[in-house]
């Protein structure tokens, strides 16, 4: 059984396009990265999945229910946990009356042991709350109820470091039992940490559907290279070599052989050589602006790998 | 069931008791003047008497010589038809539209609760509101008169208040439409309240002209604190007609909420 099933979604405000005939299924267990530029209609294809929305045309399926229809969406939301991108709570609450409301209102089996991972100060008003501790609690919130999907904008935004592996070793247990997350995001180091498969959408439509090891596989690294000559662009202009910046230090995404990189060094003094994993925010933006041009080298997966 | 009602009351627990103080002191400055009012009774009669007949029945001025009168005028009038019936109206636009407006809708929408109830049991929620504010005032009024050594009118009081639960019922429910078609809490809060004294002010000016039937729309038209305190009628049937506009209004707005798109 899918997860989370896009059918043909649309969703237009007047005349206003903000996602256009959505097509995507995330299987069960699977955990998959919703990503896109703001204003790409991420938002709208998730609040229209939760049922926030009617769709203009199309619909969407949450453990086979369709969200138009109010009596399976309640029976979706049964399973379904959500934490909302920067989440607003009753700021005169505390967090505990909170927890116990949502309890009331879906259940808690597994409210103990997740406030033993996350930890808000449960018996201060949520107004006084630091953003970190209101994620804490939107999380909490999020998986009380043991929810076999999960649907989650910006989850670790927020979190310190430790708190944020803490989740990703969270996660991982979570889709070790088969819980199927989706989420949006654009903290790409995290969706490279914890994703299977990504989609990329655009101006309201889906254009690219990959797996993230394969997406990063096609991207490049970046490299940085600090030498004692002067070097002038034309002498790094060999294949493989993208977005090259000779002011400072040289600096280009490389998609070429490394031999070839190591003999163009070995003609110079390398004084300090740096070579990172591209950032995903590069092989988004790649995706993000659209047609490719011919010099990026992601441009082979506009053909290839789009397997909707 | 009834969940959410629990929680909204206890959130408003304390601005309950706030505002029924206030009215109780408002009740208590009232009823403490009229003593001195009583005195110069005969020259207030007067004065009543040249008012401008729609003055007359806007603010229920009727007689200043008895405390019930002072009170249906002084009290009841404006601080139950006018100030409690727009603040419930102002109230009653909160509901949805504050929360539609910060997103904070977003994790009620994500629980298995629907719409509807989402709508009834938030509107719910200002009931025992209504009930706290009356049964205060009904307590401290009576002592204040039996303070000033006048008789209580027991029943009249009793009843004055009991009708005005339905009024409120009415003026929140026309919030609450405000509340679910407008995703601004301030600006719901305003129509809301503009909303509630416009038919306040239609009923009374539409007394003086040929056109009194305009003012049956009006709550206003179904809830007479005067004509119970000083003539003793107890419009029975104003209550149910406010009992049952306040449903159909509350459903209007589940059918509204239920088909919003909240984005």
């Amino acid at each position: 059984m899918s997860a989370i099933e896009f059918d043909g979604l649309s969703k237009f405000y007047g005349d206003v396009c903000g996602v256009a005939d959505l097509t995507l299924t995330v299987e069960a267990g699977e955990v998959f990265g919703f990503l896109g530029p703001n204003g790409a209609g991420k938002t709208t294809a998730i609040r229209t999945m939760l049922g926030f929305m009617q769709p203009t045309d199309g619909t969407a399926r949450v453990l086979d229910n369709d969200v138009r229809v109010e009596s399976e969406l309640l029976a979706a939301k049964e399973r379904l946990g959500y934490l909302p991108g920067d989440p607003a709570f009753d700021d005169d609450v505390t967090g505990r009356r909170f927890l116990d409301l949502q309890a009331s209102l879906k259940g808690d089996s597994r409210r103990g042991e997740l406030l033993e991972l996350f930890d808000p100060p449960l018996d201060r008003p949520i107004g006084d709350y630091s953003r970190g501790n209101r994620q804490m609690l939107g999380l909490v919130q999020t998986f009380m109820h043991d929810p076999d999907v999960v649907v989650m904008d910006e989850p670790t935004s927020g979190l310190d470091p430790l708190k944020q592996a803490t989740f990703n070793d969270f996660l991982a247990e979570e889709t070790e039992r088969g819980t199927t997350v989706f989420f949006s995001s654009h903290v790409l180091s995290e969706v490279r940490t914890v994703c299977d498969r990504v989609g990329i959408i655009r101006d309201g439509r889906l254009t690219e559907l990959a797996d993230v090891e394969d997406l990063l596989g096609r991207s490049g690294r970046i490299v940085t290279v600090t030498l004692a000559e002067d070097v002038d662009a034309a002498e790094f202009d060999f294949a493989g070599v993208h977005d090259l910046s000779v002011d400072g230090p040289v600096r280009f995404v490389f998609t070429g052989e490394y031999d070839r990189l190591i003999d163009r060094l070995g003609e110079f003094t390398v004084l300090d050589l740096e070579i990172e994993e591209a950032p995903l925010e590069d092989v988004f933006m790649r995706f993000y602006e659209g047609d490719a041009t011919d010099e990026t080298p992601g441009q082979e997966a506009n053909g290839g790998d789009v397997n909707a | 069931m009834l969940e959410i009602t629990r929680y909204e009351l206890e959130r408003r627990a304390r601005g309950t008791v706030v505002l029924s103080v206030l009215l109780s002191l408002l009740a208590v400055f009232t009823v403490a003047f009229f003593p001195s009012v009583q005195q110069s009774s005969e020259a207030l009669e007067q004065y009543i008497e040249n008012l401008p007949p729609a003055f007359r029945s806007a603010f229920g001025i009727e007689s200043f010589a008895t405390v019930e009168g002072f009170l249906a005028t002084e009290f009841y009038q404006f601080g139950w038809v006018i100030l409690l019936g727009v603040y419930f109206g102002y109230r009653a636009g909160s509901l949805v539209a504050g929360d539609v407006e910060d997103h904070g809708i977003d994790l009620w929408l994500a629980a298995p609760v629907s719409r509807g109830r989402l709508v009834v049991e938030r509107y719910l929620a200002l009931v025992p509101v209504m009930v706290a504010v009356n049964v205060a005032a009904y307590a401290v009024v009576a002592v204040a008169i039996v303070a000033i050594g006048e008789p209580v009118p027991y029943r009249d009081l009793a009843t004055v208040h009991v009708l005005s639960v339905p009024y409120f019922l009415a003026t929140a429910a026309i919030g609450l439409v405000v509340s679910v078609l407008v995703a601004d809490e301030s600006v719901a809060n305003r129509v809301a309240l503009g909303l509630v004294f416009t038919l306040f002010l239609v009923e009374s000016l539409s007394l003086s002209t040929d056109y009194s039937e305009i003012g049956a729309i009006s709550p206003t038209r179904y809830y007479d604190p005067t004509g119970v305190l000083v003539q003793g009628e107890y419009d029975l049937l104003g209550g149910v007609i406010l009992c049952l506009a306040a449903v159909a209004l509350v459903g209007l707005a589940v059918a509204l909420f239920r088909r919003a798109d909240i984005s």
